[in-house]
């Protein structure tokens, strides 16, 4: 084979790279004392340098768990001196299976990012200006319970609304310290009103699974055969191990990919067959498929007789709507005849996986579709066995009992209009934004505790979530970088990154199933804490007072409190659970160590606290392959099928009919693809250098990716005389933003695409701030019917070049 | 004492740039598009138009010094800074290198560029005087690859993986042409 090689063929060869400084540069940069091309601190615990050489001495290996997606790599820091100069991967974990992401080995940047939140602030300006005070963490916890006078404190708040706790609302993004928040904000101060990143993420592809198969499960693709994956684009989306697996057996090495995707994707250059699928079309290529299979009677009959409910009545619904292959090659672009192909391949496969799919909801037909793939994978039998979908098993951590109080003057959560099952823990982002903006909320919502989220860019429609912060009397902000979410906070309090905190134990389960501590690599930088004693401070400071506030409204406490003395009054306060500060009374470590030694012994404790990885007999069952390679479980212990005869694919959900959802998967003429001449439907994604805003100031990742394009089909450019880095105005019924343009083959001419999580409007974020566009902008929010969940594919746009 | 050499099985990559950022971080790399002691090279743009796109020649090579058994760099260096170390390592003596760039501009396979930090020309070593050096036996950007594409070991050592890896699977070196001998080998 002849390869040319080139520098500069590697700096123009991706899209990503070909632009060197794209950067907007902000004059001052009150949150940074130091400079952003290199750490000029005087800090001793601060690098001198970005990168840092390993030396050849002595080090720590920390184990940790990556914080920079929601995947959680296990790695190893290597600490010298105090400071992180490497991170590797860790080769206990089966879930990365020893290795590490270009994110995953950029984590030192975030960790040394200049711009991180160094100590508490409180606002001194307006809303959104970037004006705050540097205060003590008393003085940040102060301002919470009593306000400044530029906004008003949660006592006041409470006081004003009879204790009626609902007025809080609350929100945080994934993570190991997600449900300690929870529990504080939830059930502790005892507000319901809690949104998080599952309505603008995955919602109905959990729904549609768990309530189709019983789980969302694991696709074993180290011993599948046969792989469609759409929408999923594993090469620039990663997630282990399949991202690993898949890639290792694709390309004639024994896992035959048929990828569907609007976009030719590095995941597409993979497969062995690519069907560039119209956007939110996918359900009507599912159904045909599903028709071939029946009406070919290519399924598993003996698995379909045994496990498979509703059947008759599915096979009858399919066949008569006639959702054939011709239907569907209308529909979605993709032929009749490969349709049926693809149908008789899947079907005749050994071990056929179709893909379950993850990220965003992309049209509103998504619980269906995914309730579709799932019948269709149970079709093939192939679910609960070894190269199927698998349900696996999870390693039990002893659960923690909460003493939740009960607020009598609490109202319950209101963001249900317009869905079908509303979700009770985590709510609609959007129709819980919106009902608040419109007035629809039965109560007044005044105050929102966030924390790591950042719905400026995550949820469709930043201006809406502008207006809705502007509304709330208080907003606090628990974070480690000051997002465009951040500047909306009246109280920030700095959390310590994932490197420098020890977390609660996690229990990843699945086919080699274990448990996982993340410990801290170094201590808290600057005046930062960990989110554990963040929670236990500020509920020690609010405690004693909201209690007070429930003792002058709560009926139900005056009765129960009625004539008792101050000790017993005391008394009944802690033994109720109005004691906010009680879940952390010990520190996580020690928390991690009573409850792992309650589960599996003090040998258990030792290995995951060294190794940062347990499982049962992982001493006897984890061997090196190679110097880079290892076993996690040998075959005959891989958790590969556990179900036996519980197992039961469910095709007809007849109690979702009173509900106004169908019972079974059906195509409606309003899901078809269409866009008005002279527009072009958004589409948008990941990439493999980026994890959405949360990485967009991390200076190494940023220098592979300096800023995010629009792709748009050449011929299109060339048509509309736009050439490569002209800037482009994208206009969508909501709003407008800016972009440079790439001109490419590898998209149809009625959509565009970008990647999402650029365009920070953050100030105090000298490499985010400005650089490409925001989606979240542009994209319209529109929520699916079933969960209210944001649909993220179904905007169309105008361009123009400016 | 070893004679250290790199197999990729290059069509596993995935393009994600891991090994890059290890490489790195591990290795005090500034950053900056073009300090880069390995990169990976989109080989052939995909052509046609969208309707019928001509995709199968894409590939995601691994670019990085190639080890040469004959090193053009060596020979070219006015100043003998370049050597090989006892583990069959291309090397340099920096405090003998005065930026003539004579090895830039001899190496066919542009693995070099100028570290202005230190001021010297610089290249892949295997992680020499860092990993290495401290006893480990994988490389920065092998251990952390998604694909686990790269293989590291000694060519000399029959048992060694790479050795085994080499004896059994059809492999190319880059531009054969140069008869520079190179130690890293593309799996077919």
């Amino acid at each position: 084979m002849s390869v040319e090689v080139s520098r500069r063929k590697f700096l123009q060869g991706s899209v990503a790279l070909s632009v060197a400084g794209a950067s907007a540069i902000s004059a001052t940069n009150l949150f940074s004392s130091e400079n952003a091309s290199e750490h000029k601190s005087t800090n001793s615990r601060i690098p001198s340098t970005i990168t840092t050489k390993t030396s050849t001495a002595k080090a720590e290996h920390v184990p940790f768990l990556c914080g920079i997606c929601v995947n959680k790599c296990a790695g190893l820091a290597r600490v010298e001196d105090g400071i992180i100069t490497k991170l590797d991967p860790n080769p206990y974990f089966p879930k990365n299976r020893n290795m590490l992401c270009p994110r995953g080995n950029a984590g030192i940047q975030t960790l040394y990012d200049p711009d991180r939140l160094k100590y508490p602030m409180v606002r001194i300006g307006e809303r959104g200006d970037g004006k705050y005070k540097r205060v003590s963490w008393d003085e940040a916890y102060e301002a919470i319970l009593n306000g400044t006078d530029k906004f008003k404190g949660i006592k006041q708040i409470l006081d004003e609304e009879k204790d009626n706790r609902a007025t809080i609302g609350y929100c945080n993004g994934e993570g190991l310290s997600k449900e300690g928040f929870e529990v504080l904000v939830g059930e502790k101060i005892g507000s319901p009103n809690y949104v998080d990143e599952v309505s603008i993420c995955l919602e109905t592809t959990l729904g549609g699974y768990v309530n189709t198969i019983g789980t969302y499960g694991e696709a074993d693709l180290t011993n599948a055969d046969y792989l469609i994956i759409a929408g999923a684009n594993r090469a620039e989306a990663i997630i282990t191990p399949d991202t690993m697996d898949m890639f290792k057996r694709s390309k004639g090495r024994g896992l035959k990919t048929i990828v569907l995707d609007p976009r030719f994707t590095n995941t597409a250059v993979k497969a062995d067959r690519w069907y560039a699928i119209n956007p939110g079309t996918d359900l009507a290529f599912v159904l045909a498929l599903t028709y071939v299979t029946i009406k070919e009677e290519l399924y598993d009959k003996a698995f379909v007789a045994k496990h498979v409910e509703g059947f008759d009545e599915y096979k009858q619904h399919i066949l008569s709507h006639n959702y054939t292959p011709e239907w569907a090659a209308k529909l979605t672009n993709i032929s009749a005849k490969e349709i049926t192909k693809t149908a008789r391949e899947f079907m005749a496969a050994r071990s056929p996986i179709y893909y379950q799919g993850r990220r965003s909801v992309f049209s509103k037909n998504d619980f269906q579709l995914r309730r579709a793939m799932a019948i269709f994978q149970g079709l093939s039998g192939n679910l609960d066995k070894k190269g199927g979908i698998v349900y696996g098993q999870k390693l039990q951590l002893p659960k923690e009992d909460v003493n939740a109080p009960i607020y009598g003057q609490a109202q319950a959560r209101f963001d249900k209009d317009g869905i079908a099952i509303p979700s009770l823990k985590t709510g609609s982002w959007i129709v819980f934004r919106n009902m608040v903006l419109e007035g629809k909320n039965p109560y007044p919502l005044r105050a929102m505790f966030m924390r790591k989220h950042n719905p400026m860019a995550g949820v469709p429609n930043t201006k809406k979530t502008e207006a809705f912060l502007k509304k709330m009397d208080l907003n606090v902000m628990i974070d480690i970088l000051p997002s465009d979410t951040t500047m909306y906070a009246d109280v920030i309090l700095p959390e310590a990154s994932y490197l420098e905190r020890t977390s609660p134990v996690a229990s990843y389960g699945g086919m080699e199933p274990a448990i996982v501590q993340r410990k801290a690599a170094i201590k808290p930088l600057y005046e930062t804490k960990t989110p554990e004693v963040i929670y236990k401070e500020l509920a020690e400071k609010l405690s004693k007072p909201l209690w007070e506030n429930t003792l002058k409204y709560d009926e139900d406490v005056q009765d129960d409190t009625e004539g008792m003395s101050k000790a017993e009054i005391e008394q009944y306060y802690k033994e109720n659970g109005f004691d906010l500060a009680e879940p952390w009374e010990k520190p996580v470590h020690e928390q991690n160590e009573e409850r792992i030694t309650k589960a599996y012994g003090k040998k258990a404790w030792e290995i995951l606290d060294e190794k940062g990885v347990y499982y049962p007999h992982m001493e006897e069952y984890h061997t090196q392959l190679n110097p880079n390679e290892f076993e996690y479980y040998p075959e005959n212990k891989k958790h590969y099928s556990t179900q036996g005869d519980k197992l039961k694919v469910k095709c007809n959900l007849s109690n979702l009919t009173k509900k106004g959802v169908d019972a079974m998967p059906a195509w409606h003429d309003d899901m078809e693809f269409s866009v008005p001449a002279g527009q072009f439907r958004l589409v948008t994604g990941r990439h493999a250098q980026f994890t959405q805003s949360g990485t967009t100031n991390n200076a190494m990742l940023r220098d592979l990716i300096p800023t995010n394009y629009i792709w748009i089909n050449n011929q299109v450019c060339e048509k509309m005389g736009i050439k490569f880095a002209d800037k482009v105005e994208v206009k969508s019924p909501i709003g407008k933003v800016t972009i440079m343009a790439y001109p490419t083959n590898k998209i149809a001419p009625n959509q565009i695409f970008m990647l999402h999580g650029f365009g920070g409007s953050s100030e105090k974020m000298e490499l985010a701030y400005g650089n490409g566009a925001n989606d979240a902008l542009l994209i319209e929010d529109k929520i699916e019917p079933v969960y209210g969940a944001a649909v993220m594919h179904d905007t169309n746009v105008e361009i123009r070049k400016v | 004492m070893a004679n250290y050499g790199m197999a990729f099985d290059y069509k596993l990559c995935i393009n994600c740039h891991a090994c890059e950022v290890a490489c790195k971080e591990e290795n005090g790399i500034d950053l900056g598009a073009k300090n880069h002691r390995l990169w990976i090279q989109e080989e052939t743009k995909v052509s046609g138009d969208f309707w019928n796109l001509d995709r199968d020649k894409v590939e995601f090579m691994q670019m990085q010094c190639q080890e040469c058994q004959d090193a053009p760099c060596m020979a070219a260096c006015p100043n003998g800074a370049i050597y090989r170390d006892n583990n069959g390592i291309v090397r340099l003596h920096k405090d003998l290198c005065d930026l003539t760039r004579a090895c830039m501009s001899a190496c066919p396979y542009n693995a070099r560029y100028v570290d202005e930090k230190n001021h010297v020309t610089d290249k892949c070593i295997f992680c020499a005087d860092t990993r290495l050096a401290r006893g480990e036996t994988t490389t920065a950007c092998q251990i952390t690859c998604p694909a686990k594409l790269r293989y590291f070991g000694n060519l000399d050592d029959p048992e060694s993986e790479i050795s085994k890896v080499l004896s059994s699977r059809k492999h190319f070196t880059l531009k054969p042409e140069k008869k520079t001998k190179p130690k890293l080998f593309y799996l077919e």
